[in-house]
């Protein structure tokens, strides 16, 4: 074994409560960061997920005037008229707030700054980043952003959609200051993710173990890697859009105006030119996790390794041609046909990872632990995610869902039902790892059923009033879709319960948790040759990678005995690689 | 050519399924339960139908590949569930031929789904060659028809509400090729008809089109209302299985009764502010002869009543959204106190704004300018507003000004006494 007593756990404090504050604070260490990060990605997932509720909270009877003149549905105000112009702008600013906190602060950094920071090093059997300063820093860019946005709703909110489409975004508001904070927040966060991006790539071509080929990393790396790419490349161009909106606000200088010469529809090609790639820098690294997850709890090898790899570059290369689909109602016929075109492109390499996951499982032994429950909840909701987007990329029936309830379903099911499901998986899967401790089994089981029942009852339900005719960002709404509305109001609720059964699954696992085993799933890659939780330096000596990370049927995983890893007849098994240590030292 | 062929062999595929279906109508995907539950109204053009046809082949495709995906992964995950001690048999972790059948597979079948839905998108967007043009403007938070012949409705026209705001109903005539010339001015909207399956941004800084031919009112239109004006009385009307899905108080045209319409829904889906929610329409579809009939008949009514009444209308229409009518600053100047002073204009010189004046300035604005404001005026000619139009225009400004002549305490209390701007 690796054990290393006289080395402390990452998670050992350092003296007393303030040394241990200014450890944290001042920290280069990856998996402290990562762990922050986490943390962080949680609480604005809270403030997002609040707003949300809100939301709901209103649509289930929002504030009308009916036939009679009375007014109805007074959640938000007193019963007059007035009340329904109240009503509209508070939840304009809700659902303002709901989008901005979840795409900015919550689904972009979630994965790759939390797990990806905490092991990509693990993984490639490094010390830590190639850049660890400049990775703390990100950190303190990410909350100084974060801070910027919400000070936005904490002077009175911002009505402008996560979107900022102008001209509405240039000419709402009467203190325009609040549209400006907002946006530099976001202006602000692009640069967290630009440097964390950057550090990835750096750390995947310098930092990998002796003997590891780009074909030996496992696919959550190269996952992450696809990603890093997306984010060092288009988040600039968020950036210099958001700068531009910025001084459109503040200066005038009108390249967005019309009555300046400028054109409000080259907002919307600047931000999807941006913000199409960044979609898939949501939903990459929950491919990745789910291409870790599905080979260790079936102990099968990934089902076509490269086609995965290459799957992943595949879709961050197609990413960026094909904002176009975001405006089909804006553009030319042209315009709108090639965009159709190639926004199909995308769906292959995604249905090949659907066909390689699902191939994965064929004469497994596959265990239904929390992870893997996760994982069979992303295969089923990804696929609604997936299939729904037919509809939306055939152009003569984008022509009637387009900014429809339909729409605003289909991306749930990939942002949430995908990324968030996937960063549960991962976390129930590497919290042993994290942490060092277990968790709750049968209660986490338990959320994760609630949460895929709630999230069902929840979305599904938008398809038919999007179909229907229910226009997307709606305060208000024709009588018909009422039902549909309360329907998934209640699933909203449902939803909420089942993270607050996972958010005490966690805190009893923190206070209470039996202590994890080094390898508790039976995991090949190098995470798992490190200690639970690992020590500052990850690994006591430099590992060697030895075998491929999904040989499960003749390699003995880090931490188990021979006489618990059952291989097929006729196999010899062999130890795994991270046994086996390098007299090199610390190369890094 | 093979892809082509390729989406005409869908189609076809598309209407087996329907016929397996079963459908009372002609044999298309847009009957039966399926549709009921997806889109509950039925398509009200020619073009909807077939837009219906595409989405409901779409989700017979989705539900087939995700019933099979999904069957395969519950299958395998029980069939292969972990026996304690037991390992995983070997099995191959790639194959060639199988990754490239399914990468190829589905390509060949979203290439089709692309030229099909392509083809039904080209005919959605080309208007035909002598559709009517009709100009649609889009503003916070209503919209504007203004028919060839220039009369105008905008919004509040009807006592038709959704949320706070009463919504305009637009009449179009039915079996008329249709193309709306449309633009906004001030933010980006969207004019969406969920019962036609089309929507179209409307930009600040160029027109874009739409257009539509909306299917006679009729039988298959599900039940009609005996008559507008009936239904109107009623005022309270609402039945689910009527495309018309909304209550709707008078514009009472009682010799329209007995004229079978539909009616239906238009939303803002481009997020545009406060009331965003509450920019609707509704576009009520009368035959032809009937859409001739309330043009004329609606153009009366604009010019019933005393000539203060229909100037206050006509201004309403036309005029308000450059003059104010309480003194408030506007574009142009404000009508209070007009008449009857003398003004200082871009000449240098003083004009007393008299009868003769502002005839002038409603048919050749450009003759004189007032002070301090932009000559961006349109000259109203004839064929854009009648001379009675005019007559009743200048009553009304007349009534604005305390140098108006005495009036009848009839036209006194008909003109509304103008409100200060909050």
């Amino acid at each position: 074994m690796a054990h290393d007593h006289h080395h402390g756990s990452y998670l050992t404090p350092k003296g007393g409560t303030l040394a241990t504050v200014l450890d944290w604070a001042t920290t280069v260490d990856h998996k402290k960061i990562g762990v922050m990060y986490l943390f962080a990605v949680l609480f604005m997932f809270f403030l997002g997920g609040v707003a949300a509720v809100a939301l709901r909270t209103e649509l289930w009877d929002p504030v009308r005037i009916n036939e009679a003149g009375q007014v109805t549905g007074q959640l938000f105000g007193p019963a007059d008229a007035t009340s329904v112009a109240t009503g509209n702008d508070i939840y304009n600013r809700l659902f303002t707030l709901h989008g901005a906190i979840m795409v900015f602060m919550v689904i972009v950094p979630s994965v790759p700054a939390s797990l990806g920071n905490f092991l990509i090093p693990l993984m490639l059997g490094a010390k830590d980043v190639a850049f660890p300063r400049l990775n703390l820093l990100s950190w303190y860019i990410y909350v100084i952003g974060s801070i910027f946005a919400v000070s936005s709703i904490v002077l009175g909110g911002v009505d402008t959609g996560w979107t900022f489409y102008t001209p509405y975004s240039t000419s709402t508001d009467a203190d325009m200051m609040r549209v400006v904070y907002m946006v530099l927040g976001a202006f602000i966060l692009g640069f967290s993710s630009i440097l964390t991006g950057l550090n990835f790539v750096v750390t995947v071509h310098k930092l990998r173990a002796p003997g590891m080929g780009w074909f030996d990393m496992p696919l959550f790396v190269w996952g992450l890697y696809a990603t890093s790419i997306i984010q060092v490349l288009a988040t600039p161009v968020i950036g210099i859009t958001l700068l531009l909106l910025t001084f459109e606000r503040l200066f005038g200088i009108g390249i967005f105006d019309p009555a300046k010469g400028g054109d409000p529809v080259l907002y919307q090609h600047f931000f999807w030119f941006y913000s199409h790639p960044v979609v898939y820098v949501m939903i990459l690294p929950a491919m990745a996790i789910i291409n870790e997850v599905i080979p260790v709890h079936s102990r099968k090898a990934i089902f076509g390794y490269k086609s995965m790899a290459f799957a992943s570059l595949a879709i961050a290369a197609v990413a960026f041609l094909v904002w176009g689909h975001h405006m089909f109602t804006s553009m030319s016929e042209m315009a709108s046909a090639i965009f159709s075109g190639l926004t199909f492109l995308v769906a292959i390499p995604t249905a090949v990872k659907m066909f390689n996951w699902i191939a994965t499982l064929y004469k497994g032994s596959i265990s239904l632990t929390t992870p893997m429950i996760y994982a069979v909840n992303f295969l089923v909701l990804f696929a609604i995610g997936g299939l729904t987007g037919l509809p939306l990329a055939t152009l003569s029936t984008d022509l009637h869902l387009h900014d429809s309830y339909f729409v605003v379903a289909h991306f749930h099911y990939v942002m949430m039902g995908g990324t968030i499901i996937a960063l549960l998986a991962g976390l129930h899967h590497w919290w042993p790892k994290m942490f060092g401790k277990m968790y709750n089994a049968f209660w986490a089981n338990i959320g994760a059923i609630v949460v895929f029942i709630g999230f069902n009852v929840t979305f599904f339900t938008q398809f038919f009033m999007g179909v229907q005719g229910m226009p997307r960002r709606y305060a208000s709404y024709v009588e018909d879709f009422q039902i549909y509305h309360q329907i998934s109001t209640i699933g909203s609720y449902i939803l909420a319960v089942g993270f607050f059964i996972h958010l005490f699954v966690f805190i009893h696992s923190l206070a209470a948790g039996k202590k994890a085993a080094q390898n508790p799933w039976g995991g090949l890659t190098m995470e798992w040759a490190a200690d639970s939780p690992p020590i500052e330096h990850n690994f006591a000596h430099e590992p060697v990678c030895t075998h491929g990370p999904y040989d499960f049927d003749r390699v003995v995983p880090p931490g188990w005995k021979e006489a618990d890893w059952p291989v097929p007849e006729g196999v010899k098994p062999q130890l795994s690689g991270a046994e086996l240590t390098s007299h090199k030292g610390g190369g890094h | 050519m093979l892809i082509s062929s390729f989406a005409h062999a869908l189609l076809s595929a598309s209407s087996m399924l329907v016929l397996s279906t079963g459908t009372q109508e002609d044999g298309l995907l847009n009957s039966g339960f399926w549709h009921k539950l997806w889109l509950r109204a039925q398509p009200a053009t020619e073009l909807a139908r077939s837009t219906d046809s595409m989405f409901m082949f779409l989700w017979w495709f989705c539900v087939f590949w995700f019933v099979f995906l999904m069957g395969l992964m519950v299958y395998f995950i029980v069939k292969y569930r972990r026996v304690p001690g037991k390992a995983a048999p070997q099995s191959p972790s790639h194959s060639t031929p199988l990754e490239i059948a399914w990468t190829v597979l589905p390509t060949i079948l979203l290439a089709g789904i692309f030229v099909v839905g392509f083809r039904d998108y080209m005919k959605k967007m080309t208007p035909a060659g002598n559709a009517m043009e009709i100009r649609l403007t889009g503003f916070k938070w209503s919209w504007k028809f203004e028919y060839p012949n220039g009369f105008a409705v905008d919004s509040g026209s009807s006592g038709a509400r959704i949320g706070a705001e009463p919504v305009p109903v637009f009449y179009v005539p039915a079996e008329t090729p249709i193309k709306l010339r449309m633009n906004s001015t001030d933010v980006m909207h969207s004019f969406w008809v969920p019962d036609f399956r089309i929507k179209q941004d409307l930009l600040p800084n160029r027109f874009t089109f739409m257009t539509f031919t909306a299917k006679a009112p009729g039988p298959d239109a599900a039940r009609m209302p005996e008559s507008i004006a009936q239904h109107d009385a009623q005022a309270t009307f609402s039945d689910t299985t009527n495309p018309i899905r909304y209550k709707v108080l008078p514009p009472f045209i009682e010799q329209l009764k007995g004229v079978p319409y539909t009616d239906h829904w238009v939303f803002c889906a481009e997020y545009c502010g406060t009331s965003h929610s509450e920019m609707a329409a509704i576009i009520r579809v009368v035959p032809k002869e009937a859409y001739e009939q309330w043009l004329v008949l609606t153009q009366e009514k604009a010019e019933s009543g005393s000539p203060v009444e229909v100037g206050q209308r006509v201004f309403r229409a036309n005029c308000a959204s450059c003059h104010s009518v309480d003194g408030s600053p506007n574009t142009g100047p404000t009508w209070l106190n007009w008449f009857g002073y003398e003004h200082m204009y871009a000449d240098g010189r003083t004009y007393m704004a008299d009868d003769n004046h502002m005839l002038m300035s409603i048919r050749y604005p450009a003759m004189h300018i007032r002070k301090g404001y932009p000559n961006g005026m349109t000259p109203w000619s004839e064929s854009m507003l009648s001379p009675k139009k005019v007559d009743a225009l200048i009553a009304y400004m007349k009534s604005l000004s305390d140098k108006a002549p005495a009036t009848t305490p009839d036209e006194a209390t008909a003109a509304e006494a103008p409100k200060p701007k909050s």
